[in-house]
């Protein structure tokens, strides 16, 4: 995350180091949950999530898995650059007792005055290669040579 | 039938007042947030360039707004309902609950941008709106989307994040 990655460093096509997270257990969804104070019981009331939600067990919550792409995005773009934007959907299920990989690959670059912009797509496997989170993210990375991105990060005009 | 009435859907539109979260960013509270996400960034507990101060990570602000000393106790309220959910959303967003009673909730996604970090010590306001209510025919049957928008900004005005979340209800 201290390293300084420019905009002339990227290719479309890069693949980011993956993030590995896991195994999950009930009580990473709790310490979440105590982290963030909410009780919603689909993460740790095994009968209410399976019987009255009729999930198909203890749900990783959405909250948290939002945070894993944030963190690979960030910790590439280092101190140097910014993560304007992150999109994605909740379009599968991770319960517990699954190992999870948070990932992103590079679509396209675009140049701003001041600074570059990387276009990706991400997204979170599970250890079945299900994938349950896609999404897209827009990251702002220095040209070499010049200034880091400015912070706080303004959006540029275009 | 429908699952969406009007009634919920005259909510679209409807913004929140600015409003402060009940502390500031707290070392502490950054501390079990950062172990439980499983993010070992050292700007969380020293300041590093070009922040300035310590930091919170980035979408910590939007689960800032817990529930304040004096609310009313939720989980006690509720432990004989059977339907109760657990789900307390502290002071909320502000934003009055639409009357789906009975629909589970699932978090369907969002759109974040990023702007700054909330450094420690720090006071943050948000603000949320209706941007839109929609059902849906699913594969797995008729779901109602609620997309709210909220901004997060420090005291002095400084934008930290935007977030539009979509909430499936079903």
């Amino acid at each position: 995350m201290n390293k300084r990655i420019d905009f002339e460093d990227v290719a479309v096509g890069d693949t980011l180091n993956p993030l590995g997270l896991g195994l999950f257990t009930t009580a990473h969804l709790m310490r979440w949950s105590a982290a963030m104070e909410n009780w919603h019981k689909i993460h740790y009331d095994q009968p209410f999530a399976t019987g009255h939600d009729k999930l198909p067990g203890l749900l990783i919550n959405g909250s948290l898995k939002q945070n894993f792409i944030a963190q690979l995005l960030k910790d590439w773009a280092g101190r140097t650059g910014w993560v304007w934007k992150i999109n994605f959907q909740f379009r599968a299920m991770n319960v517990v007792g699954e190992e999870l990989t948070v990932w992103a690959k590079v679509t396209g670059k675009r140049e701003a005055p001041e600074f570059g912009l990387i276009d990706l797509d991400v997204g979170i496997r599970n250890d079945k290669g299900v994938e349950s989170t896609p999404g897209k993210a827009v990251v702002a990375l220095p040209y070499r040579g010049r200034s880091p991105v400015p912070y706080p990060f303004v959006p540029p005009a275009m | 039938m429908p699952l969406l009435n009007d009634e919920a859907k005259a909510f679209i539109g409807y913004k929140s007042e600015p409003f402060a979260a009940c502390e500031p960013v707290e070392r502490g509270a950054v501390r079990r947030y950062a172990q439980a996400i499983m993010d070992p960034d050292p700007a969380y507990a020293e300041a590093v360039e070009p922040y300035g101060a310590p930091i919170a990570p980035p979408i910590f602000p939007s689960f800032m707004f817990r529930t304040p000393f004096g609310a009313p106790d939720f989980l006690t309220e509720n432990a004989r309902d059977p339907d109760f959910d657990g789900i307390v959303m502290g002071v909320g967003n502000g934003l009055p609950p639409l009357p789906l009673d009975g629909l589970a909730l699932l978090n369907g996604g969002a759109e974040i941008e990023f702007f700054a970090y909330s450094k420690h010590g720090e006071t943050v306001l948000q603000s949320s709106r209706y941007a839109d209510i929609y059902e849906r025919e699913t594969k797995s049957g008729p779901m109602i989307f609620v997309i709210i928008e909220t901004e997060f900004t420090t005291e002095a005005g400084q934008i930290l994040l935007r977030a539009r979340k979509t909430i499936i209800r079903r």
